[in-house]
Formats: C-alpha cells, sequence, structure tokens
C-alpha cells in the first residue's frame, strides 16, 4: 500500500520538511506540539474562551516564520515563546480595550468557559482573577516564573529585558499578588494549607 | 507565613489545576481540523490572479485572446514539467515517500510515460520531475523502472541509490537497494544504464542481460551481505548483518564503542546504588533537564550512564549541552552508543557527538568523523540532510578542501534548495 507522506522524524527533520512546504509537516508540527503550547498559553492565561484562537494563531506564526529559527533542535522553546509572546499580546489588548471600553465590562473580561465545579477550579479562577489585576510585565514574570516553571534568565529572554529588571518585577508581582490573596478567603485557605503541608513535609 | 514556600505550592496547585483539563483533547482535536484547514487555505492560489484570468475571458477581444492561449499551450506542453501519479489515482507530489507494504506491488506513472513498480517494502521519492529531467532517491527495497526513450534525446533519468547513483536513458532495469546493509544490485533487461559513485571508481556500464553488484570495501570488511537474487526485498534482507559501522570500530577522539549486546545491562555492581537513586529521573522525565543533571551528577554522573534507558541518555546530554560542561553530554552520549549501539538513537547519539565537537570544542576533524559515522549507520535516517550540510561545513572548517567539494556536490546532487545549499555552492565556486 502507498503511504503517502505521513511526516517521521525528529525536529530538525521536522523543520526541514516545514521550509520544504512538506504537506505532512504542518500536521505533524501541530500534532507534536498543540498541547505544550497550548499549556502555556492557559499558564499565562488561565481558563480562557479564546485559547483555541490563541492556539491556531502560534501555529499560523510559526509557519510563517519557520525560516528564521535558527537552532532547529529547539524547535519546542521557540514554540513555548512564540505563546508567550501571543498571550502577552492578548493580556495587553484586553488591558488596552479595559481603558477604552470602560463602559462596556462584558468585552474586557476575560470568558472563562470552565465553571468552577470544583475548590480547585474556583480557586484556579480567583488567582487568575487576581493576576488580571496586576500590570502586564509583573503578570508575565510571575506567571513565567512560577506557573509556567521558567528559571529566571528563561524569564527575562521571554519578557525580552535584563535579568535584574525580571527579579525586580518578580519581586513586586510576589508582594502584590500575596497581598491580594491575603484578601480573598478562598486563596487564603489555599496559601496557608500549602504552606503547612510544605512544613509538614519539609 | 513563609512566602516562598506559600507561593511555591500555591503555584504547584495551580499547575495541577490546570494540566487537569476535561477539555483538552476536544479542543485540540478541533484546534487540528482549523489550523489544518487555514493551511490550505493559505496554499490557494492567490486571489489577483484569479481576478486576472476572468479580466482575461471577459475583456480582451477572443481571437487575440485565443491566439495567446494557443502560443502559450504550446510552451507549456514543451518546457512543463511532468506529473505522477501514484496506484490508480493519486497525484504525487515532490518529495513524498511513497511506499510498498503489506506485500503490495505500486505503481509509479509519469506523464512522459515512464513508469516506476516498487515492490514489498520499496520506499522512494521523487526529487524533481523537470522538463527532460528526474530525479528519484531510492531509499529501500526492490524497483523495477520502465523509461521511456525520447528521441529528442531530452530525457534525462537519474536516481540516487545509496552512496551510488544509476543514470539512465531509454531502457527496462532493477534496483534492489539494502539500506541496513547500503548492497545494492541493478540488473537491466533492456537498452543500459551508468552506476557510479560509491565504492566504484569509475562509472560502469550495464548494458541488457547483465547486472552489477558494486561492493564497497569498507562494507566487505564489515561482512555485509550480498543481496539475494530473485528476493532481494526487504523481507529477505531482514536478517541482521551485526553491529553497525561505529560498532565495529574506535570513533573519533578515542570514545572507540565497544561491541556490546543490543539488550542494555548495568555495566557493573555499584550500577544497583545508581538504580536506587532515582530523583533524577523523574526530573528528566518533567522535562527539567537542567535539575535532572545536578540530580545525576549528584547520584554520580557515570553510574547514571550505566542505568539510564537510551532516551533518558539523550535527554541527559541535551541537558549537558545546554547546562552543563559538555563533557557529560559527552560521556551519556558515549554510554549510549555502547549500551544500544543498534538503536537509532546511537545514530542520533553520533550526530550529537559531531555537533558538539564542531560547535563546542572547534574540532572540525574529529565532527567531520562523526557525521560521516552517521551518515553510514543512517544513510536514510532523519537527519541524513543536516549531516550531509554539517559533513561539508565541518571538512571545510578542518581545511580538507577537496573533501568539502565532494560532499558540497553530494549535498547539492540532494538537497539544490536544501539549507546548506548557498554554502555548497560558495564552496564548489572556489
Amino acid at each position: 500500500m502507498v503511504t503517502p507522506l505521513t511526516f517521521v522524524g525528529d525536529d530538525a527533520a521536522l523543520v526541514e520538511a516545514l521550509r520544504a512546504g512538506h504537506p505532512g509537516a504542518a500536521a505533524a508540527l501541530y500534532d507534536r506540539y498543540a498541547a505544550p503550547v497550548r499549556l502555556t498559553l492557559r499558564s499565562i492565561l488561565g481558563p480562557d474562551d479564546d485559547i483555541p484562537d490563541l492556539l491556531q494563531e502560534v501555529f499560523i506564526r510559526a509557519l510563517d516564520r519557520i525560516g528564521r529559527l535558527r537552532d532547529v533542535e529547539r524547535l519546542g522553546a521557540w514554540l513555548s515563546t512564540m505563546a508567550v509572546f501571543v498571550a502577552r499580546a492578548q493580556i495587553r489588548l484586553r488591558s488596552r480595550r479595559r481603558v477604552l471600553s470602560l463602559f462596556s465590562p462584558e468585552r474586557t473580561r476575560p470568558r472563562q468557559l470552565e465553571q468552577p465545579s470544583s475548590d480547585a477550579r474556583r480557586a484556579l479562577r480567583e488567582i487568575y482573577a487576581v493576576l488580571d489585576q496586576m500590570p502586564v510585565d509583573h503578570r508575565m514574570a510571575f506567571v513565567l516564573r512560577h506557573v509556567h516553571g521558567a528559571t529566571l534568565v528563561e524569564a527575562a529572554e521571554a519578557c525580552e529585558t535584563s535579568l535584574a529588571t525580571i527579579k525586580r518585577r518578580l519581586a513586586r508581582a510576589e508582594v502584590r499578588f500575596l497581598e491580594a490573596v491575603r484578601e480573598r478567603p478562598e486563596l487564603t485557605y489555599w496559601l496557608e494549607e500549602g504552606t503547612r503541608w510544605t512544613e509538614k513535609k519539609a | 507565613m513563609d512566602r516562598k514556600k506559600g507561593l511555591t505550592d500555591i503555584a504547584a496547585r495551580v499547575r495541577h489545576a490546570l494540566a487537569e483539563d476535561p477539555d483538552a483533547s476536544d479542543e485540540i482535536r478541533s484546534g487540528r481540523a482549523a489550523f489544518l484547514a487555514e493551511v490550505e487555505r493559505r496554499n490557494l492560489p492567490p486571489r489577483s490572479s484569479r481576478a486576472a484570468t476572468q479580466l482575461n475571458r471577459y475583456w480582451l477581444p477572443l481571437g487575440f485572446a485565443a491566439s495567446i492561449a494557443i502560443g502559450a499551450a504550446g510552451l507549456w506542453l514543451w518546457t512543463r514539467a511532468g506529473t505522477f501519479q501514484i496506484g490508480e489515482s493519486r497525484e504525487g507530489s515532490i518529495g513524498d515517500v511513497i511506499e510498498a507494504a503489506d506485500g503490495r506491488v505500486v505503481p509509479v506513472s509519469f506523464s512522459e510515460g515512464s513508469k516506476l513498480v516498487l515492490h514489498d517494502g520499496g520506499r522512494i521519492r521523487v526529487l524533481s520531475v523537470e522538463a527532460g529531467a528526474t530525479h528519484v532517491l531510492v531509499e529501500d527495497g526492490i524497483v523495477d523502472a520502465s523509461i521511456v526513450h525520447r528521441q529528442t534525446g531530452r530525457t534525462k533519468w537519474e536516481f540516487d541509490v545509496g552512496a551510488y547513483r544509476v543514470t539512465v536513458n531509454g531502457t527496462k532495469f532493477r534496483m534492489a537497494y539494502q539500506s541496513t546493509t547500503r548492497a545494492l544490485r541493478v540488473s537491466t533487461e533492456e537498452g543500459q544504464v551508468t552506476v557510479s559513485g560509491g565504492s566504484l571508481e569509475t562509472p560502469r556500464m550495464v548494458s541488457a542481460g547483465q547486472s552489477l553488484t558494486p561492493s564497497d570495501p569498507s562494507d566487505a570488511a564489515l561482512g555485509i551481505p550480498e543481496v539475494p537474487e530473485a528476493a532481494a526485498g526487504p523481507a529477505a534482507a531482514t536478517a541482521d548483518s551485526g553491529p553497525g559501522p561505529a560498532n565495529s570500530g574506535p570513533g573519533p577522539a578515542g570514545s572507540a564503542p565497544a561491541l556490546a549486546n543490543s539488550a542494555a545491562q548495568p555495566e557493573s555492581p555499584r550500577a544497583g546504588q545508581a538504580a536506587r537513586d532515582r530523583q533524577w529521573q523523574e526530573l528528566i522525565a518533567a522535562g527539567r533537564l537542567r535539575e535532572g543533571l545536578r540530580a545525576a551528577e549528584r547520584a554520580d554522573f557515570a553510574l547514571v550512564c550505566q542505568t539510564a534507558t537510551a532516551k533518558e541518555l539523550l535527554a541527559l546530554a541535551e541537558a549537558g549541552r545546554f547546562f552543563g560542561p559538555s563533557k557529560r553530554a559527552v560521556a551519556a552520549l558515549g554510554a549510549l552508543r555502547r549500551r544500544f549501539p543498534r538503536s537509532p538513537d546511537a545514530g542520533t547519539a553520533a550526530f550529537t557527538l559531531g555537533r558538539i565537537a564542531s560547535e563546542k570544542d572547534g574540532a572540525y576533524s574529529q565532527a567531520a568523523d562523526w557525521f560521516e559515522i552517521y551518515l553510514r549507520e543512517q544513510p536514510n535516517g532523519p537527519l541524513m540532510g543536516d549531516a550531509f550540510g554539517r559533513l561539508m561545513e565541518a571538512r571545510r572548517r578542518a581545511g580538507d578542501l577537496a573533501a568539502a567539494r565532494s560532499s558540497a556536490q553530494q549535498y547539492l546532487r540532494r538537497f539544490p534548495a536544501g539549507p546548506y545549499a548557498a554554502e555548497a555552492r560558495d564552496i564548489l565556486s572556489k
């Protein structure tokens, strides 16, 4: 039986195939990286019904810019960075709309598909509500470091800023986050539970 | 309240809650369809060209348009690139892998009348179908070719088969190629073909009724079997020919891989100790390479290399390349090649060792050796194109210009528009 090209190969071969316009390569790229890219978007934006559109935007951008990727073996990291840019642009867009549409708050609030069917989800929604109140740069530093698990250097690179600046933003974001959390009973409980759990374990 | 601890834990809970996402698979699946539809839409011809076609249809005088169209059609018929069809109805695309599997025979028909037939296990790619010239890469198996002879002499067919090139102008012949051993046999039924490259010092003509089985001296030393006569298909070629070249000879820089069983075995009793300390494994599996590398160092890196799986060794090597001293990467890759000599990962390890030698150490001759090893072990592997390009680059930087030119020629033959094509042309122009 004929097996018209379903792409098989590692990242370097995949990049080469994408650059050559290989018909199976776009699907292979998506199949390989949709889940981690989506998780990156979710970790920055939280549960949000714009994520399917943003996921597609990341992959379309990737196809358009694949010629610029230098280290072909870092395809995953490159896509992750692209997801960070797309998510940050989305937050900024919402911030601008928030300013411009003060009389239409429905249009600016992130729409959330997931209903709070459990304590964890409710807390998640609360946490992202706290993050929505932060300046974009502080939020990005906090989310990249604490939720996405990036190192300080990686967070600085993703935010296109210096290590010193990212540290400063992170420190401010942490203070602000903890202050906001203490005002929300659900999250205070989560935080204290977490601390007790950590101390017990230690 | 300990601020850092509290933050760390709440972040872990956020990650956990985000990962618990029942909509994920549905969303990814529907996103896939939308993405591929968008890709398809982008591949359509631009709207302006369609508009131009309509303009011509309605506004230009009919007689003038007809004469232009007739002229254009004639020119198109004269110069157009050919097309080809796979099986009964599927239109072929340049670069597609065409395979014959499950006991099936797959015909590939070309618009100018020539035909290839792939037997079970055969795998080819059509690299180009230009006016009068067709270029095919035979990756594996038996391929029967029936090439239409053109009186104009404009038709030129070339087949790249491993390290060999088969050039033909009107003939019927069979190529049987075993990629695992790089053994080739060419049998001509009608007309004649020319076989060059590989172990042949000069091109050899194979006329009707003749067969040629060129043998590579280095292959012969490794005991690579010849392709059997009639049943010379991949099915018959599955007999293990022993460890690959990289396992039977020293690699670069004294990192000679010793022969070993294909099964991974701990190399010493101390390995049990490393097996007990599995923290590094969890970190590596979670993608936390830097921390995984540090944990592996704490657990005794040498012992870890004796117990890790091939994939873990590759991940440790990546961690070593990016976050640690490159000697960690070299140690992990060396262990991989010793302990898993027949796995595809052993080839990837050779390729990566070449990259480290070239990029980290500036040891270009050594890098070239590793890229050659990769190409010998996996002549059709997924990194083949990059390995050819890097081999050429390493040879040039090592000052071996003759070898660099040879690599450049090979590269351009296979990848005329590849990412190293400009450099290859630059080398050839000097």
